[in-house]
C-alpha cells in the first residue's frame, strides 16, 4: 500500500430506514490515516435520532394510497350492512291462506339467503375490525408486513362474499325466472317484496365484492411501492 | 472492526493501482447495506437454492408455476364434466321426453363458460410465471399475475357457488318454494355437476394461494 497518498475511508452506516441510532463507524482504529480534512469527500448519512418518522415527504404516494385504502374500506361498509339487513328482514306473509297453510316466505326457508345474511355480517364486521389497522398504516406507511396481513384477510373475506352472493344470485334468478325442465315454478309471481328486497341485497352485496377487489390490488401496488 | 455491529468500512485508495481489500461483507440478513457485493457467483448452488431475496422470489415463482399446473386440472375437467352431463331418461311420454343437459340451467352454463375461462387463463399465465422465475427482480409481472388472479378467485368463486346452490336445490328441493328435487331421477346428470363443482371450489383454493404467493413475492423484504 502506498504512503504518499492517504486512502480516502467512506465510513458507511448500516440503518434501515425507522430504526433507531445508527452504529458508528469504528473511528479511526481501522483507518491506516486519518480521513482528509475535506468532509466532502467522505459520505455519511445522517443519523436519525427521531425512531418514527412521521411526514416525511417520500412517503406521500404509499400514505395517499393507504387513506384510499381506508376510504374504500368505509365505502364497502354500508352496502355489506344494508345486504345483511335486507335479507333479515325479508319476511313476508301472502294474504292467502287456506286450511292448513299459510303461505310465508323467509330467508331462513332458503340457506343460500341464510348463507348471504351470514357471509355479509362477517365480512361488515371484518371491514369494521381492520379500519384501526388501515389508519395505522396510513399514519406509518413504513409497515408492509401490516399491509400484507390485511390483504391475506381481504382475500380470504372476498372469496366468501364472492361466493355467498353468486349462491343467493342463483336463487333469485330461479325464483324470478323458475326453470321449465325442473318444474320448478317461479316464486316471484306471488311472493313480490321477499324478491325485491333478497335481489337487492345481492346487487348490494355484489357492490362490495368490487370493492373488496380493489382493495387487494391497491394493498398490491403498496407493497411494491414499498 | 470485529464486532458485527460496526458499520462497514471501505478503504479507497486514490491512487492507481487496486486498493486493498480489507473491508468485511456486509452480512446478509442485512439487505439495507448500501454496498451489494455483486460479484459473488454462487457456483456450485442449485438455480433455484440460492440465498437471499431474489432466491426466495425464485422459489415463491417456482411453486407458483407448479400451483398453476395444479389448478389447470380441475378447471378444465369441471369445464368438460358439466358440457358433457347430458341424460336421458328411458320414461317418456307422448308429449315429453325426460331429458336434462347442461343449457337447461343457465347457472350451469355460466359454470362451463367462467372454468374454460379460468383454465385457458392459467395456460396463458404459464410464460408469465417463467418470467418470474428467471427475473426475480421483475415485480410488475408479478402485480400483473396478482390482478389476474385476483379477477379469476372472483369469477371462478361465483360460478362454482353458484353451481353449487343449483346443484343443493337439485338435490334437496325446497319445501316452501315447492322445488322438487329432480336428483331422485337425474342420477348421472347429478353425480356429474356435483363432482364438477367439487373439483371447481379446490381450483378457488389454489387460485387464492396464488393471489398469497404473489403478494409475499412483491415485497422488498422476503416474508
Amino acid at each position: 500500500m502506498s504512503t504518499s497518498e492517504a486512502a480516502t475511508v467512506l465510513p458507511v452506516y448500516d440503518v434501515a430506514p425507522g430504526q433507531g441510532e445508527p452504529s458508528k463507524a469504528p473511528g479511526a482504529a481501522a483507518a491506516p490515516s486519518a480521513p482528509p480534512a475535506a468532509p466532502a469527500a467522505a459520505t455519511k448519512t445522517t443519523a436519525r435520532s427521531f425512531p418514527m418518522r412521521l411526514f416525511h415527504r417520500s412517503d406521500r404516494g404509499s400514505r395517499c394510497m393507504a387513506f384510499l385504502d381506508f376510504l374504500l374500506r368505509i365505502a364497502a361498509f354500508g352496502p355489506l350492512l344494508a345486504a345483511a339487513i335486507a335479507t333479515g328482514t325479508s319476511d313476508e306473509t301472502l294474504s292467502v291462506f287456506t286450511e292448513f297453510y299459510q303461505f310465508r316466505a323467509r330467508f331462513d326457508d332458503f340457506p343460500a339467503f341464510l348463507f348471504l345474511l351470514v357471509a355479509s355480517a362477517v365480512a361488515a364486521g371484518y371491514l369494521v375490525l381492520s379500519l384501526p389497522f388501515s389508519a395505522f398504516v396510513v399514519l406509518r406507511p413504513q409497515t408492509t408486513i401490516l399491509r400484507f396481513l390485511l390483504l391475506v384477510s381481504d382475500t380470504i373475506v372476498l372469496a366468501l362474499l364472492t361466493s355467498a352472493a353468486a349462491a343467493a344470485t342463483a336463487i333469485v334468478a330461479l325464483a324470478h325466472n323458475g326453470n321449465e325442465r325442473a318444474n320448478w315454478v317461479p316464486i316471484c309471481m306471488q311472493f313480490h317484496g321477499f324478491c325485491q328486497r333478497t335481489s337487492g341485497a345481492v346487487v348490494a352485496s355484489f357492490l362490495s365484492v368490487v370493492i373488496f377487489v380493489l382493495l387487494v390490488v391497491l394493498a398490491a401496488f403498496a407493497i411494491r411501492k414499498r | 472492526m470485529s464486532s458485527a455491529n460496526e458499520a462497514t468500512v471501505i478503504h479507497v485508495d486514490n491512487t492507481t493501482g487496486k486498493a486493498p481489500v480489507t473491508a468485511q461483507p456486509p452480512p446478509a440478513a442485512a439487505p439495507t447495506a448500501p454496498v451489494q457485493q455483486q460479484q459473488r457467483k454462487s457456483g456450485g448452488v442449485p438455480f433455484l437454492l440460492r440465498g437471499g431475496a431474489d432466491g426466495f422470489r425464485r422459489c415463491m415463482a417456482f411453486v407458483d408455476l407448479l400451483l398453476r399446473i395444479v389448478a389447470f386440472g380441475p378447471t378444465l375437467a369441471a369445464a368438460i364434466a358439466t358440457a358433457t352431463s347430458n341424460e336421458t331418461l328411458s320414461v317418456f311420454t307422448e308429449h315429453f321426453e325426460f331429458r336434462a343437459r347442461f343449457d337447461d340451467f343457465p347457472t350451469f352454463t355460466f359454470f362451463v363458460a367462467a372454468n374454460a375461462i379460468a383454465a385457458g387463463y392459467l395456460v396463458l399465465s404459464l410464460p408469465f410465471s417463467v418470467v418470474g422465475i428467471i427475473r426475480p427482480k421483475a415485480t410488475v409481472v408479478r402485480l400483473l399475475l396478482l390482478i389476474g388472479d385476483t379477477v379469476m378467485v372472483v369469477l371462478v368463486t361465483a360460478a362454482a357457488s353458484a353451481a353449487a346452490a343449483i346443484v343443493y336445490v337439485a338435490h334437496e328441493g325446497n319445501m316452501r318454494a315447492n322445488w322438487v328435487p329432480i336428483c331422485m331421477n337425474f342420477h348421472g346428470f347429478c353425480e356429474r355437476t356435483s363432482g364438477s363443482v367439487v373439483a371447481s371450489f379446490l381450483a378457488v383454493l389454489v387460485f387464492i394461494l396464488l393471489v398469497l404467493l404473489s403478494a409475499c413475492a412483491i415485497r422488498r423484504r422476503p416474508c
